[in-house]
């Protein structure tokens, strides 16, 4: 399960971010923020090759000493970002994959909200409940 | 080995290492001038070969990586350049014995070396010698690099030999091994002449040629070299040795792939070794042109097997790797290099380089798994210097690969490693520095302009957390003037981000910070030459706002109505067009209307409001303007917590004339002052900024006599300065004093006072205000300070009777008014009496009780001083407010004849509406007293009028004007005369006052008072003779007659036919007409008056005789032949007087 789960608008500043070791948030902002060069780097990369067909998953985006930081790039360039605890071996890529799509859906219906500007930092509690729902519980 | 050398590139490989330093006691300055010579000989060409030589310059270098060497001979100092100061020649022995001792240091790897000495001056002791350069001064040293080049050509032709000893080698001889200096033990002990073992010697061998080869300018050999040594030691499983041969292969691809240099900008390097790797690398370029084109063929190498003949031609480039094969074979170098624990700083070094060419190669992705990997290599432990060097190196690496994020978080790593608890004395200045340097990387601009526009974007966690530290960095480096300036953009940039707390927090700082140095508007410079701009707190508050205010009412000026024509500037040729020229930038530069005075306070409404959870004070809030010398008078305020929209006003005053345009305003909160510009306040609301400043005026100040006025006029279309209110009866008059100071700086230089009653629904009689201004104006100029009074007369007069049920409710004695002249000697006896009928109802009552208000508006207009000279006035308005009270009225009107024809009886029914005993007495009358509400007639005899004396209005007014106004006029002139006339006033015990019958004089009552246009004089006897003036005349005497007619009519008339008619009255309502025997005339009874041309008159005589005494009467008729002219003419025009003859006897009768 994830430890940090981060929205990063097109411009790369943070529409949404949580982490679950609420005490030691800025780490996971500097990690989330630092995985940004290898988001980009891996679309314009990408890019190149075939601007339609891309796969939105960019998998793993680089391994810290203690997490894995994944990333998901929406076509819209929206990028999500799930950092996992490296001792979490039973997470598989799978698992990371299906957890991207369910933020994907979810990240749809909040931009579906009439009364959510594109742009603003995400306050929904649906968005909200789902994403606690695939984090680690802290305990 | 610990020490890595981070500026490593594939290159240095080719490179041969030379070590300059200083022995003895030189100057730091003058070593580096001339090791700066010296290492511009970074590569010198070899004279009878194609070849060049690179050379590589450190001031140090640890003898302990010398002796890795053998390993990767570019490792191994081979010349050692001495510089020394030698002051005299007694001192050259010990110098040279210094140099001799630093040469044993690396004496073992040494192939040449060179003192230079400096400051000998006179005789050389020793014979020259040519390892020894003497120069008299550091100045004085023209051929420094003339002798590195030789130098350097020395050091080559000892390669050179080293490189075809070793080469040459024939396999039969025994190779000695070469091993690092950790492997030294390891191979105690072991098999000599095992297959192995020659193999591994061979290999290693081989990789030493290669790299020679490599030093030797020979890269085609090199790659041979490198090959084989590749294949030999795979064989042999010697990975470290394996891991040095492939990157000595890759390092070989890579200068032949990249003769540009893959140092990239050699931004952070030495800016020594910068120069001479950017020499190296332009002669790269120069003499292998097109090496990129050339075809690279890898598998020609096995294809030509390996052979120890490297003589044989092999094709250009053949051995060469290709630009994937590079990092393959890199990273191959890196897994062996990480086999060993010792090899820790080849590896790293291996990752800096792969890394180099990668970023060359734009494979970003994979340039940063290297880098990766490079972090978790182990150097074991590290001084903290050590691993500042390397975090900035890692940032400088990622950001070389374009991951400006990633280079911003090592950086920032670096940064707090400078001044991390263990070390004693933090970097603090260092610190600071590598901090500036991350602010890129969080996209982070210190010009608080950026974030003008719209809401922040950002990563305001991190963001935040960078100035903090940026603040507390350069607080600790001890200047409290950047940590003021960063806190203060932390707070203006990214106020909507803090919570409650950390704004309370990050205030609390800033005030603590100016107090030590107090937060400007100027531009901060680092010492490296970064400007912080200025950081205007324009959210504290924040301004939503700004409107400049008319000056008071009093002070506006107002331009001449002459002058203002000719000043209608227009922009257009058009009078009209319907296309409006608008645009939104304009709005802020579009000029007022209204204007401002020199010298006069303006004020400007802000409205604010306080963003922040607590109090916030705003001290030395003013205006910043331009355009005009302004003096701003800065204000103080408190706003309360979160306060919603709160007016502020800002004044000043502008102490010359001109255009003024308002830009911004200044404050001080927190110890900051700021000028916030309104240009770059997109928010801030304006009406326009511009205003126009004219010359100075004086300024009136007025004060009355009378109290001031609780409730403003009631029709407030024009605003007034002041208004004074008072209660008057009717008919009252009040002084009203007004003082005029003039409390400006300018003279006082005209003055002109009109008035304006207001409500016009009330019918006014006479004049209202009135006043003389001679005496006033003759005091002007009036200096400043002065004052001048004014005497203005209050004088009401309404109308309160008005009502037509009164004027029936009193018209019971049935008087009626006829034209006719009743000349009834009972009339004469007609007295005022007394009514004392009651008013109705109490309804009524209050009806006629009600108080009547009466405004109008006094305006001085005045000017002086420069502001006169540009046409401009100011206008100061007095409301006179009166509430009137009914005095006494007359709720009735009525004439009667009198006994005369001139005269006439006036009736009028006064009533006293007020709760006073008053008097009322008229001109020639006694006085009245009437008890409140009581109501009396009063007669008051009057000599009718002759309206024909008032001035007639001149013929060029009668022109334009209205014939109704005209004749209104005309009335109104009537009626005040006739007002005048009678002056009937009132008085109320202390009170006194006029009361005017205007307003009840009707055209009947009116008609009646006025003189007959035809006057009709009756003399008898050559006495003018009237209703009541007896005649006397003798009997038997004739009695001449005299009708006499002036015509003051506009018309002729007549003719007319009078007859007299002789009469007695005997007092009993029996009249005798049958007098033949009493009267007779003398000639006929009939008078005929012919035509009378106005302005004419026409007298007819007659005579009289009376034949017996007594009283007589005679009644002068018209006849009814002229009647039908008479019918056309009013009959009051015919008013004769009926003449009263006494006749009287004679004396000679009595005497008979």
């Amino acid at each position: 399960m994830a430890v940090c789960i981060a929205v990063i608008a097109k411009e790369n500043y943070p529409l949404y971010i949580r982490s679950v070791p609420v005490q030691n948030e800025l780490k996971f902002h500097y990690t989330v923020h630092t995985s940004l060069d290898v988001v980009e780097e891996k679309i314009s990369a990408v890019g190149k090759a075939m601007a339609d067909q891309r796969e939105l998953y960019l998998g793993l985006l680089y391994p810290t000493e203690d997490y894995k930081v994944y990333g998901y790039v929406t076509n819209s360039k929206v990028k999500f970002v799930i950092v996992a605890d490296s001792s979490n071996t039973s997470l598989r890529d799978n698992e990371i994959r299906s957890m991207f799509r369910k933020l994907h859906n979810s990240f749809t219906d909040v931009m579906c909200n009439p009364f959510y500007n594109p742009g603003d930092t995400i306050q929904s509690k649906a968005f909200d409940s789902m994403v606690s729902a695939m984090m680690v519980q802290a305990s | 080995m610990s020490i890595p050398d981070y500026m490593q590139c594939a290159e240095d490989h080719q490179t041969v290492l030379v070590v300059v330093q200083p022995v003895g006691i030189v100057p730091e300055d003058e070593f580096f001038r001339i090791y700066k010579r010296i290492t511009s000989v970074a590569q010198v060409s070899i004279r009878d070969s194609q070849r060049n030589l690179y050379i590589r310059y450190r001031h140090h270098y640890l003898p302990e990586n010398n002796e890795w060497g053998d390993f990767q001979t570019h490792r191994k100092v081979v010349g050692l350049i001495s510089v020394t100061t030698c002051g005299s020649a007694k001192e050259w022995p010990q110098t040279s014995d210094r140099f001799h001792c630093q040469k044993d240091v690396f004496g073992a790897t040494l192939y040449d070396s060179r003192l230079l000495v400096f400051g000998l001056q006179g005789e050389i002791a020793e014979q020259q010698r040519t390892d020894v350069a003497f120069y008299p001064s550091y100045d004085d040293c023209p051929d420094v690099e003339k002798r590195v080049e030789d130098f350097v050509e020395s050091i080559f032709i000892v390669l050179e030999s080293k490189r075809l000893d070793r080469a040459t080698d024939k396999s039969g001889d025994k190779i000695p091994l070469l091993c690092v200096p950790f492997e030294k033990k390891d191979f105690v002990g072991l098999d000599t002449d095992s297959r192995h073992y020659k193999k591994r010697c061979q290999g290693r061998m081989r990789k030493h040629v290669g790299d020679l080869c490599l030093q030797a300018g020979m890269l085609q050999d090199a790659l041979v070299h490198y090959h084989m040594a590749v294949e030999l030691l795979r064989s042999v499983n010697d990975f470290l040795w394996l891991g040095a041969a492939l990157e000595g292969l890759c390092s070989a691809s890579v200068i032949f792939h990249y003769p540009g240099g893959t140092a990239g900008k050699a931004s952070g390097r030495e800016p020594s070794l910068a120069h001479g790797q950017g020499q190296a690398a332009d002669a790269g370029k120069r003499h292998r042109p097109g090496a990129q084109e050339v075809l690279i063929d890898p598998g020609a190498l096995t294809a030509n097997g390996i052979s120890a003949d490297t003589s044989s031609e092999i094709g250009r480039a053949k051995n060469c790797l290709g630009p994937e094969d590079i990092i393959e074979k890199y990273k191959e170098a890196i897994s062996y290099y990480g086999k060993y624990k010792n090899a820790g700083v080849i590896e790293l070094e291996a990752c800096v380089k792969a890394v180099r060419v990668l970023a060359i190669q734009k494979r970003a992705m994979e340039a940063s798994e290297f880098l990766q990997n490079a972090v978790y290599i182990n150097l074991g432990q590290l001084s903290e210097e050590e691993k500042i060097q390397r975090y900035s190196i890692l940032s400088e690496l990622y950001h070389l690969i374009g991951f400006h994020r990633k280079s911003a978080f090592f950086k920032r790593v670096a940064a707090m490693q400078c001044v991390a608890p263990t070390i004693p004395e933090p970097g603090w200045r260092a610190c600071y520095k590598l901090l500036l340097e991350t602010l890129s990387g969080y996209s982070l601009c210190l010009d608080p302009k950026d974030f003008s526009k719209g809401s922040h974007r950002g990563w305001a966690a991190v963001q935040v957390r960078l100035l903090h530290e940026l603040v507390y960095a350069s607080r600790r480096m001890g200047n409290p003037g950047l940590s003021v300036r960063h806190l203060s953009f932390l707070l203006q940039t990214m106020l909507d981000l803090l919570s409650d707390q950390e704004k309370k927090e990050v205030t609390q700082s800033l005030e603590n910070y100016t107090s030590k140095c107090p937060g400007g508007m100027e531009v901060l410079t680092l010492p490296d030459g970064l400007k912080l701009p200025p950081v205007p707190l324009s959210k504290l508050p924040i301004v939503r706002s700004v409107k400049l205010l008319d000056l008071p009412v009093s002070l506006r000026p107002h331009k001449q109505k002459g002058l203002l024509e000719n000043n209608m500037s227009s922009k257009s040729p058009f009078i009209y067009s319907p296309i409006i020229m608008h645009t939104r930038g304009e709005e802020r530069t579009k000029k007022i209307e209204f204007r401002w005075v020199q010298g006069d306070v303006c004020e400007v409404q802000l409205m604010v409001y306080n963003p922040m959870p607590f109090e916030l004070r705003v001290e030395h809030m003013g205006l910043l303007t331009s355009g005009v010398e302004f003096e701003a008078l800065p204000a103080a305020l408190s706003l309360p917590a979160e306060s919603g929209l709160y007016p502020v006003t800002l004044v000043g005053v502008p102490r010359t004339a001109g255009n003024i345009n308002i830009s911004g305003y200044h404050t001080s909160v927190f110890g900051v002052t700021s000028d916030c510009l309104l240009d770059g306040l997109p928010s801030v609301r304006t009406s326009g900024c511009v205003v126009e400043v004219i010359p100075s005026l004086p300024r009136l100040q007025l004060s009355t006599s009378l109290p001031r006025s609780a409730h403003p006029l009631r029709p407030s279309k024009e605003e007034l300065s002041s208004s004074v209110s008072v209660q008057l009866f009717n008919g009252e008059t009040q002084q009203l004093t007004i003082t005029l100071e003039n409390i400006g700086s300018e003279d006082l230089e005209t003055l002109e006072v009109t008035s304006k009653t207001c409500n016009t629904k009330e019918k006014l009689f006479g004049e209202f205000l009135s006043w003389d201004l001679e005496e006033a104006v003759s005091q002007l100029p009036l200096k400043p300070g002065q004052s001048v009074t004014l005497t203005v007369n209050v004088k009401v007069r309404l109308d309160f009777s008005g009502g037509e049920n009164l004027l029936q409710d009193l018209n019971d004695d049935g008087i009626s008014v006829t034209g006719l002249p009743i000349s009834s000697p009972l009339r004469q006896v007609l007295k005022p009496r007394a009514e004392t009928k009651p008013l109705g109802s109490e309804s009524s009552k209050t009806d006629y009780n009600h108080v009547k208000t009466l405004e109008a508006v006094m305006t001085f207009k005045y000017s002086g001083g420069a502001g006169k000279m540009e046409g401009y006035y100011r206008d100061l308005s007095l409301g006179v407010h009166v509430d009137v009270e009914p005095s006494v009225f007359f709720t009735r009107v009525s004439t009667l004849p009198a006994t005369r024809t001139r005269q006439c009886h006036l009736l009028l029914d006064v009533f006293n509406s007020t709760e006073h005993e008053l008097m009322v007495s008229a001109n020639n009358n006694q006085d009245l007293v009437l008890h409140p509400s009581e109501c009396q007639r009063m007669a008051i005899q009057v000599a009718k009028f002759d309206f024909h004396t008032l001035p007639q209005p001149d013929q060029e007014a009668v022109r334009y004007t209205n014939p109704k106004l005209l004749e209104e006029e005309r009335l109104h002139a009537q009626a005040s005369m006739i007002s005048s006339t009678l002056g009937i006033t009132w008085n109320i015990i202390s009170f006194d006052g006029e009361a005017s019958v205007e307003g009840v004089l009707n055209q009947l009552v009116l008609e009646h008072l006025q003189l007959a246009p035809l006057q009709w004089d009756v003399v008898v006897n050559g006495k003018p003779c009237d209703c009541d003036i007896i005649a006397d005349c003798k009997v038997g005497d004739a009695v001449p007659l005299e009708v006499k007619l002036t015509n003051r009519s506009k018309n002729a008339v007549g003719p007319f036919a009078l007859t007299v008619v002789p009469f007695q009255d005997y007092q009993n309502g029996v009249q005798n007409y049958d007098l033949q025997d009493a009267v007779t005339f003398i000639g006929s009874n009939t008078f005929y008056i012919d035509m009378v041309k106005p302005t004419e008159n026409s007298a007819c005589m007659g005579a009289l005789l009376f034949l017996y005494t007594g009283d007589f009467y005679l009644n002068i008729k018209f006849q009814d032949d002229s009647a039908g002219q008479g019918k056309e003419l009013p009959p009051s025009w015919f008013g004769l007087p009926s003449v009263h003859i006494k006749a009287l006897e004679a004396p000679i009768e009595a005497g008979a």
